[in-house]
């Protein structure tokens, strides 16, 4: 049998759970000989509190290898969170929202009670909506990315994370490797031509088409920056692509949306996004919703609800 | 007890730290909440210097420049000012107050010039309150 490993999802959407099972062929010698799966909530049956129910204490096996996905929003991810932290050896954020909070995170750029009140209470919901107390686990001040509440071994971001590359990081552990994954960004790794000035000196939105010739490579379309289009690729962690090839979202010409989150593992994507604008001479007002640049990273504090500004005297 | 601020004041190596120098040798009187220091160019000052010095206990960010035309490096300090725009735009975004940062201009001559505005952002900052707060 093979080394144990332990998968566990927090606030996520099994999306990473599904490019886990997207590797293809080497996904079989992988959970059968490479790995031993000893808890996986989502793919396997085994359940926290015995397979009947009799346990009275959340239990999750000793495994060495342990893969939690999705940030931490509730107690309830919080508790599974540091058990998983007890029981296993190495601890790997998988996914955007395990790495920088992700699409959750969101959240964390508005007033939480005033979020619960839109939700639970206002016209549109049924009367006499009350926001839930019981059964449902309350939810922490803001959205956590993992390695704020515990210790992080290894991570590897992604909208969901390349398939190629969840593979090459469990084989290289178990192989006893450093793993080879991409440390660019996704403009470092995207073939698109540049000419190194913008042909207008705003962003676009994006209602209008990408210039481009359908018969020729990426190789042959002006970069999307340039045309004026919101790009997110010189912010954003290369890897989309599984490390070769043009990244995803430019091979269907579409601009890049920042799924891996920043390049560097405390870089602010609104701010360096932002920076890279003002630097170049395109208008940085003309972005409209500028916030949600941070809509893969807004944990760690990025994303923080807007100050009311006080009245002046 | 009164609220003191911590202002971190990023001051040119050609101008404004001269001038910051020659406020010293002159012995003019500045409030004592100011730590500057000393880069070569205003437009080195990427936003992240700004946002880090504000979330790690900075109640207020000073950027002091040679005057426009007058830069060492030509044209840095026309960076400084286009960033200058976006980093005061931005600051709400991140939860601070606008006022929290200001860009000036001082040449290497200006010591009443620098005592001036570094008094000012004091006073201000003191009125706002800390950062964070």
């Amino acid at each position: 049998m093979g080394v144990t490993a332990a998968m566990e999802w927090l606030g996520s959407c099994s999306g990473c759970e599904i490019a886990f099972l997207n590797i293809g062929e080497d996904l079989v010698p992988l959970i059968t000989e490479t790995l031993d799966l000893v808890h996986a909530p989502l793919l396997m049956d085994h359940k926290y509190f015995g397979q009947c129910g009799e346990g009275v204490t959340l239990e999750i096996p000793d495994a060495v290898i342990g893969i939690v996905t999705g940030g931490v929003n509730n107690r309830e991810h919080l508790t599974v969170l540091r058990q998983m932290r007890k029981k296993c050896r190495l601890l790997i954020a998988l996914g955007t929202c395990a790495t920088h909070g992700g699409i959750p995170a969101l959240m964390n750029g508005q007033d939480q009670q005033a979020s619960w009140q839109a939700i639970f209470k206002t016209v549109s919901t049924d009367p006499g909506a009350e926001i839930p107390e019981v059964e449902v686990p309350p939810p922490l001040d803001r959205v956590y990315a993992c390695d704020e509440k515990v210790k992080i071994d290894m991570q590897l971001p992604g909208c969901p994370p390349n398939p190629e590359l969840i593979a090459e990081l469990l084989v290289a552990i178990v192989e006893g490797r450093s793993p080879v994954l991409p440390g660019k960004s996704v403009c470092d790794t995207c073939p698109a031509r540049r000419e190194g000035r913008s042909v207008v000196g705003k962003v676009k939105r994006f209602i209008e088409n990408v210039e481009f010739d359908p018969g020729e490579p990426v190789s042959g379309m002006r970069c999307l920056l340039e045309q004026g289009f919101m790009c997110m690729g010189p912010v954003t962690a290369g890897g989309c692509n599984g490390g070769e090839g043009v990244p995803a979202c430019i091979s269907a010409r579409v601009p890049c949306r920042g799924c891996f989150g920043p390049v560097r593992k405390n870089g602010n994507q609104l701010l360096d996004m932002m920076n890279g604008l003002a630097s170049n001479g395109i208008d940085f007002k003309s972005v409209v919703d500028r916030r949600s640049i941070l809509r893969f990273s807004g944990a760690h504090g990025r994303l923080r609800p807007l100050k009311k500004r006080v009245a002046k005297e | 007890m009164d609220f003191e601020p911590k202002i971190i004041v990023f001051c040119c190596n050609w101008c404004s730290y001269a001038a910051a120098d020659l406020a010293g040798i002159n012995r003019m009187q500045y409030p004592h909440n100011v730590w500057i220091i000393r880069l070569m160019c205003s437009g080195m000052v990427h936003p992240e210097f700004i946002m880090d010095a504000l979330s790690q206990g900075a109640d207020g960010v000073m950027v002091l420049g040679c005057h426009l035309g007058e830069c060492h490096y030509r044209d840095g300090n026309y960076r400084a000012l286009d960033r200058s725009d976006m980093v005061v735009e931005l600051l709400e975004d991140f939860g601070y107050e606008q006022e929290r940062f200001h860009l000036a201009w001082i040449s290497s001559q200006e010591a009443d010039k620098f005592v001036e505005v570094v008094s000012g952002m004091v006073n201000r900052i003191k009125k706002l309150g800390p950062a964070g707060g």
